[in-house]
């Protein structure tokens, strides 16, 4: 897994400050961080911690209240998903986007199918989207034989591979990952982080969002913390260490008087 | 092939004789294995049954469920149902026969607006289903009770009957029938041109279904709404074209009833909405949407049509029909959901 | 393949199981179905489990086995199914047809087709006015108008002012025809009240509320046997004195006019209708012979009132009246 970096990596997304708040209850303020080409950027806290509002912000599925969005360098509003998807950013939502019922290459294509035909004679290029299936897969190093299974019938961390393998194609500059190894075994997980560095190998930017700094430390370039809303900490690399981060996230002193909490409560009753 | 185990891909063995177990796949593989069945057994346990009158019988019983069914699978692969389609064939054919009798509108003219009306009504239904989140089960429910609660009222007031007399000597009316109502004899059998629509419409949904976007995404909004709005297809319109064609499909046999006996009563339809389900459900199509085929439908409208017949040509007491069709169709499911599990090797 | 064969095999032995089921119910025939002569096939417009109708079935049976024919009966209420059953009939190229029409126009194509194929047909019950125009030998059923207008004299006697007439079933032209009949000799008001006849508590809660809302009704007039139930229950709960009227007998209608909780009831003799429909084709198959001469053969109507009901309650005791 060696990575050669750019010399100087072009910076994709820059969020600077920003917040978003729900009539007087604040759910993020003051995040900054960046997203770089041919990096990953791991986003990391506990639930409720704002990382769900920080990615709909960055999905174009919520608009900031505060602060600023710059994509490429320039400030920009998204009004809907697809904005954002216009400009290259493509989510990779915890339940994947996909139809389970459905075949590989069907869910491959989904909503940007592929016709050949004009008028009522329109239809869809099941051959063509096979292939491209096929090839677009085993260009993420997944071996699919048969693109006409369900995609039901993959494994959690092979449809999660699908998914990306799916943004890549449809152009995707920057990925956005929701908790994509949350949901799964170890050997699975591995499966799928080996996928987010051979995209980011690709050239793409990748925002990891992850509770787990055990999965985020060994692919990612920059950690963003957040908790309660709040950014605890934008590190490079190079700036932190894997046991730092982890006790960031674990919260010690949290963790400690949560402890006694319970202890008294147990006696209590 | 008894369980697939998830598996690595590197690992997955590569399946044996894949095109039998595709064929065994498919959803309609049960529903033509029944109908088979049904067909053999009348064929051989009475004399008429496979006969040309025999035939022209049972195929014109099964084609007015068929072209309702196979509406009725494509909305429920899109992961909805339609309660008010039953009442709407009744409904769109008093609209003929209103317009046509009371008001002397062109038969044309009245078959148009009727359609245009159905189509509304349809649109109506996805819209509310879509915009509230409520469960199209109770949307449906409620227009069910509205139409058919209309179609009685309307009817008496305007006719002062409660079933359209004297269409016959409506204008035009012999060139609009020959479109919906009319017949071939071939050696005796009498074949109604409504079996030709049924045909036609099978042979179209199955088009739109495998090969048009259209169908791909009537298969994904049936499948996973959320995932489908999030990759970017239209659900609204999906759901809300599905609905539409359920209602045109409604008005296609109600052409089709009013041009065949040239009368409708104002309570046809009511109570069919549930053999349409039936007929999709034997047919392959889950009850959850989002798996299923217009020509598995159209097979479990002619098992329908060929038990409800069989019954009568076998000369059985028919205070057991429904008995007997129960029995039937549980088989029948039980055939196809038997013959599915093998086809994918209990992995659904 | 052998799922084929095991799915086959699975139909068929329901299917025998069926008709040995089936076998108990038409004793009369199966022993030897292929023995008859004659096959006719009664088709009506009854719903499932209507007691009218399944007298006119004991009817046609009763004269089938009297005569050694088989008799297959089928009902469908909706008037394109039932068009498709005397398709059927004409397909298994029975030896005549006996068959109502509720809604004659919808089955003009279907009877016109049975004709045009060399099968006598006879219509029994309604569809009076259409019958010779279609082509049947005759007719046999109570003219809808003679009947309602019988019944409007008849609640004029009882000097009643203000009545309901209980219509159970929307869409039958029979219906709306004996009200309108009733209506026309009755001297006093006759509101029309559509009631779900499938469902009885609902037929008695809607009467029931009528009655509640409007006390100066003093009569029900129900145009089935099972209504009339109804509407005692619905005139008693109401505590309103309105007498109840109705067409159409069953044992229970008997007992209440013994008991003189019915005012009166119509019988149009179901039994009679079915008996009568089998013996037309039967003098028609054997002898040529027409009944009626072309003309309708009525079936009734007879009152049933206190004076006769003693003797009618033994014949509605067996279901045939």
């Amino acid at each position: 897994m060696t990575v050669t970096l750019p010399t100087t990596p072009a910076t994709i997304i820059e969020v600077n400050a920003i917040g978003k708040s729900y009539g007087a209850v604040n759910a993020l303020s003051g995040i900054t961080t960046k997203v770089n080409a041919g990096q990953v950027t791991c986003v990391l806290g506990d639930n409720g911690a704002g990382k769900s509002t920080f990615i709909k912000i960055l999905a174009g599925a919520h608009t900031p209240s505060e602060g600023q969005l710059l994509i490429d360098g320039v400030a920009v509003t998204f009004s809907s998903p697809r904005a954002a998807l216009d400009m290259g950013i493509a989510t990779v939502y915890q339940d994947l986007a996909v139809v389970p019922l459905m075949p590989v290459w069907r869910n491959f294509f989904l909503g940007s199918e592929l016709t050949r035909g004009t008028g009522p004679f329109r239809r869809l290029d099941v051959k063509e989207m096979k292939r491209v299936t096929v090839e677009e897969l085993a260009n993420m190093g997944i071996d699919l034989r048969d693109v006409d299974q369900p995609i039901g019938t993959l494994s959690g961390g092979e449809r999660q591979c699908v998914a990306i393998a799916r943004a890549v194609y449809f152009g995707a500059r920057v990925l956005i990952l929701d908790e994509p190894t949350a949901a799964l075994g170890v050997k699975q997980s591995g499966v799928v982080l080996r996928y987010i560095a051979r995209a980011r190998d690709k050239g793409l930017g990748v925002v990891f969002i992850t509770h787990n700094p055990h999965h985020a430390y060994p692919v990612g370039d920059r950690f963003l913390l957040l908790n309660r809303g709040t950014s605890i900490g934008d590190f490079e690399k190079s700036q932190i260490t894997l046991g730092e981060l982890t006790s960031l996230m674990a919260g010690g002193a949290e963790l400690d008087s949560l402890a006694h909490e319970l202890e008294r409560a147990e006696r209590r009753s | 092939m008894t369980t697939t185990d998830i598996m690595t891909i590197a690992t997955r063995p590569r399946v044996e004789n894949r095109p039998i177990r595709r064929i065994l796949g498919r959803p309609e593989t049960g529903a033509l294995v029944a109908a088979l069945a049904v067909m053999i057994f009348f064929s051989v346990y009475t004399t008429t049954f496979l006969t040309l009158p025999g035939a022209g019988v049972w195929l014109e019983s099964a084609s007015t469920f068929g072209i309702m069914a196979v509406a009725v699978a494509l909305l429920m692969i899109g992961g909805e149902f339609d309660l008010s389609a039953g009442v709407m064939t009744g409904f769109t054919a008093l609209v003929v026969g209103i317009l046509t009798t009371q008001f002397g509108v062109n038969i044309w003219v009245a078959a148009i607006v009727s359609l245009a009306v159905a189509l509304a009504i349809g649109a109506l239904n996805g819209y509310v289903v879509m915009r509230t989140g409520l469960p199209s089960f109770i949307v449906t429910l409620g227009t069910f009770f509205v139409l058919a609660g209309a179609d009685l009222a309307v009817t008496k007031l305007l006719t002062g009957q409660v079933a359209i007399q004297g269409m016959t000597k409506v204008p035009f009316y012999d060139s609009i029938a020959a479109f919906f109502g009319s017949s071939l004899t071939i050696g005796g059998g009498v074949f109604y041109i409504s079996v030709v629509w049924w045909i036609v419409v099978t042979i179209i949904a199955t088009w739109v279904l495998l090969r048009t976007r259209a169908g791909n995404w009537i298969f994904a909004v049936g499948g996973a709404l959320n995932s489908s709005r999030q990759v970017g297809v239209p659900v609204m319109k999906t759901k809300v074209g599905l609905f539409m064609t359920t209602s045109g499909a409604a008005w296609l046999v109600g052409m089709i009833s009013l041009f065949r006996t040239s009368t409708v009563q104002a309570n046809t339809g009511v109570g069919q909405e549930f053999i349409y389900i039936i007929c999709a459900v034997v047919g392959g199509c889950l009850l959850t949407g989002g798996y299923g085929s217009a020509v598995g439908a159209a097979l479990g409208a002619l098992i329908y049509g060929m038990v409800f017949q069989g019954i009568t040509f076998a000369q059985w007491d028919t205070n057991w029909l429904r008995t007997v069709l129960g029995g039937m169709l549980l088989l029948a499911v039980f055939l196809n959901h038997w013959v599915r599990r093998r086809a994918t090797g209990g992995s659904r | 393949m052998k799922r084929l064969f095991t799915g086959i095999g699975i139909v068929a032995v329901a299917g025998i199981l069926l008709t040995a089921c089936s076998g108990t119910g038409q004793a009369t025939n199966s022993a030897n179905p292929n023995g008859a002569k004659y096959t006719y096939a009664v088709i009506t417009h009854s719903g499932p489990g209507d007691a009218f109708w399944d007298r006119v079935k004991s009817g046609a049976e009763a004269a089938g086995s009297n005569y050694g024919a088989t008799i297959t009966y089928n009902a469908d209420p909706d008037p394109a199914k039932q068009s498709q059953l005397i398709d059927n009939a004409v397909a298994q190229k029975v030896n005549g047809i006996v068959v109502s029409m509720a809604n004659p126009e919808g089955l003009k194509t279907s009877i016109k087709a049975a004709v045009a194929a060399g099968i006598p047909v006879v219509t029994i019950n309604s569809g009076i006015e259409e019958s010779a125009a279609y082509g049947a030998i005759t007719h046999i059923g109570q003219s809808e108008t003679v009947a309602g207008q019988a019944v409007g004299n008849k609640l004029n006697d009882s000097s009643l002012n203000n009545v309901l007439c209980v219509i159970q079933e929307a869409g039958n032209v029979g219906l709306e025809q004996r009200c309108k009949a009733a209506t026309s000799t009755f001297k006093g008001t006759m509101t029309n009240l559509q009631v779900d006849g499938t469902n009885d508590s609902e037929v008695k809660a809607t009467i029931k509320s009528k009655l509640q809302a409007d006390p100066s009704i003093d009569g029900v007039l129900t145009l089935g046997g099972q209504y009339a139930l109804d509407a005692v229950g619905g005139v008693s709960e109401s505590n309103s004195t309105a007498k109840v009227a109705t067409f159409d007998l069953s044992e229970d209608v008997v007992a209440d006019v013994q008991a003189g909780t019915i005012l009166f009831a119509v019988d149009q003799q179901p039994y009679v209708q079915g008996f009568l429909g089998v013996t037309a084709l039967f003098l028609d198959s054997t002898n040529g012979n027409i009944i009626g001469g072309g003309q309708p053969v009525y079936s009734g109507p007879a009152f049933v009132t206190k004076d006769n009901a003693a003797q009618v309650a033994q014949f509605a005791k067996n279901g045939t009246r």
